[in-house]
């Protein structure tokens, strides 16, 4: 028992990464209760629990969509490897996509480089939250 | 639904709340207070884990897991690093083509000096780890670099170690250059990173002796001091920044370069936490 930190906490901490905004925690709660295409109402709004990647996603699967999808991703990746916060799944990602690309699976790629594309702004994200947020973490 | 929410919010508050406890100053070149930082991490751990003596945190981990202490202090009866001890003399002993040797680049003639590195080098305006100096040293001789994490610079780094074993560990922050060399390893030590959005702290101060996944992560305190370690899980002898990629790569964060300034400021962060605890390198690691 004493020596157990759940996954729950583990969870808890990844949700934190872009958390500082008090809509971007709502939007991280909806989305780790419910994932994707749920829809909750802030502020008198109502907002989908996607991301942005995911609304890109969602266009039409084409062979020009794939590959702008794609770019935009790699560039994304170039963007978070620039300042040294990258994530370690993302290139294999970015190789996935292109396969599908080349394969003729634009749907398919289209998600891949969405998901890569997330991975890399959070990864920026983490980068300037760092700038101010560690302070935080230092003991008092 | 509830509760799996309020189990969110009560894990995350106990982690901060033990977080918090552990003390410190300065986030500032003009507030930061290196030697405030050292004496709260001590007290930190004494008054977490009360019963472990401070200078058997040079033990890692297996200062405060006995589960695993029995079957480590058992591997050290013999010792598997003890080959590459006795390699890395000979390295260090070998004449370069030129005629001269290690013994020519350190204070000392190299023998027991462990204990002052990194240490902050006014010409280069830079931090300077053991490793680094070796290959700085060979570069200066006419020779090639070493491979920075394994091989022949981790039997030397070893075989420095060992003639500096029981020294105690000294590094000094000589101005303000070297103090902002060690603002820039505390941040990173604190920095989340990674797809799971952990930092060196998460794991080795609030986590130090918790169960994460399957891991139990050690504390800082001692971090430094038996590198190189022999670690099974490797089969062989590695450094400290060998280490600190492994643990990058853990969190799921592309790790950051071997010996780059990042990594230097942070070892030389890691090692003034841990003045005052003697060098008992190398060492051995699951
Ligand atoms: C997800 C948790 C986690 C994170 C984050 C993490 N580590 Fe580790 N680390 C471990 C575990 C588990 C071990 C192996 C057990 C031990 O010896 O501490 C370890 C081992 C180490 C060791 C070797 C300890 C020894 O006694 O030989 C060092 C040094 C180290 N980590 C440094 C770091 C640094 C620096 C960072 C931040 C860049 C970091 N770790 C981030 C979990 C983590």
């Amino acid at each position: 028992m004493k020596k157990t930190i759940s996954l729950v906490a583990a969870l808890m901490m990844i949700s934190g990464v872009v958390a500082a905004h008090p809509f971007n925690e709502a939007f991280n709660e909806q989305r780790a209760m419910y994932g994707k295409g749920h829809s909750f109402t802030w502020d008198g709004q109502t907002y989908i629990t996607d991301h942005p990647e995911e609304v890109a996603a969602a266009a039409e699967a084409n062979a020009a969509n794939a590959t702008k999808l794609l770019a935009s991703a790699k560039a994304k990746y170039a963007e978070v490897m620039a300042v040294d916060f990258g994530w370690t799944l993302t290139k294999n990602l970015l190789k996935s996509s292109n396969k599908a690309l080349e394969a003729g699976d634009f749907r398919k790629s289209m998600n891949i480089s969405a998901q890569a594309e997330y991975h890399s702004r959070m990864g920026i994200a983490q980068y300037h939250q760092s700038q101010t947020e560690w302070i935080m973490a230092v003991p008092e | 639904m509830k509760i799996i929410k309020s189990l969110l919010v009560g894990a995350s508050l106990a982690l901060v709340a033990s977080i918090t406890q552990a003390a410190s100053s300065g986030n500032t070149l003009a507030s930061v207070d290196p030697e405030a930082d050292r004496l709260a991490m001590q007290s930190f751990f004494q008054k977490r884990f009360p019963q472990v003596p401070l200078d058997d945190y040079v033990n890692g981990i297996y200062s405060l897991d006995a589960g695993s202490r029995e079957q480590w202090e058992e591997i050290e009866e013999f010792p598997p690093y003890e080959f590459d001890i006795e390699e890395g003399e000979i390295l260090f002993n070998t004449a370069f083509a030129n005629g001269k040797s290690y013994a020519g680049c350190f204070a000392n003639a190299g023998i027991g000096i462990r204990q002052n590195f990194p240490r902050w080098d006014e010409s280069q305006g830079k931090i300077v780890t053991l490793e680094l100096a070796i290959n700085q040293c060979r570069e200066a001789n006419g020779e090639k670099k070493l491979g920075w994490k394994k091989g022949k610079i981790a039997q030397i780094s070893a075989y420095m170690a060992y003639t500096s074993r029981d020294n105690v560990f000294d590094v000094q922050i000589p101005n303000d250059e070297a103090k902002a060399a060690y603002l820039d390893g505390k941040q990173s030590f604190y920095t989340r990173r990674g797809q799971l959005n952990m930092s060196c702290a998460n794991c080795h101060i609030a986590g130090a002796n918790i169960l994460i996944r399957a891991d139990l992560p050690g504390p800082t305190l001692g971090h430094v001091t038996h590198f190189p370690v022999f670690r099974s899980k490797w089969g062989e002898l590695g450094t400290l920044q060998r280490r600190y990629g492994g643990c990058q790569k853990n969190v799921r964060g592309v790790p950051q370069k071997t010996q780059g300034e990042k990594f230097r400021n942070l070892e030389f962060f890691q090692t003034y936490m841990s003045n005052g605890l003697v060098v008992n390198g190398p060492g051995a690691r699951k």
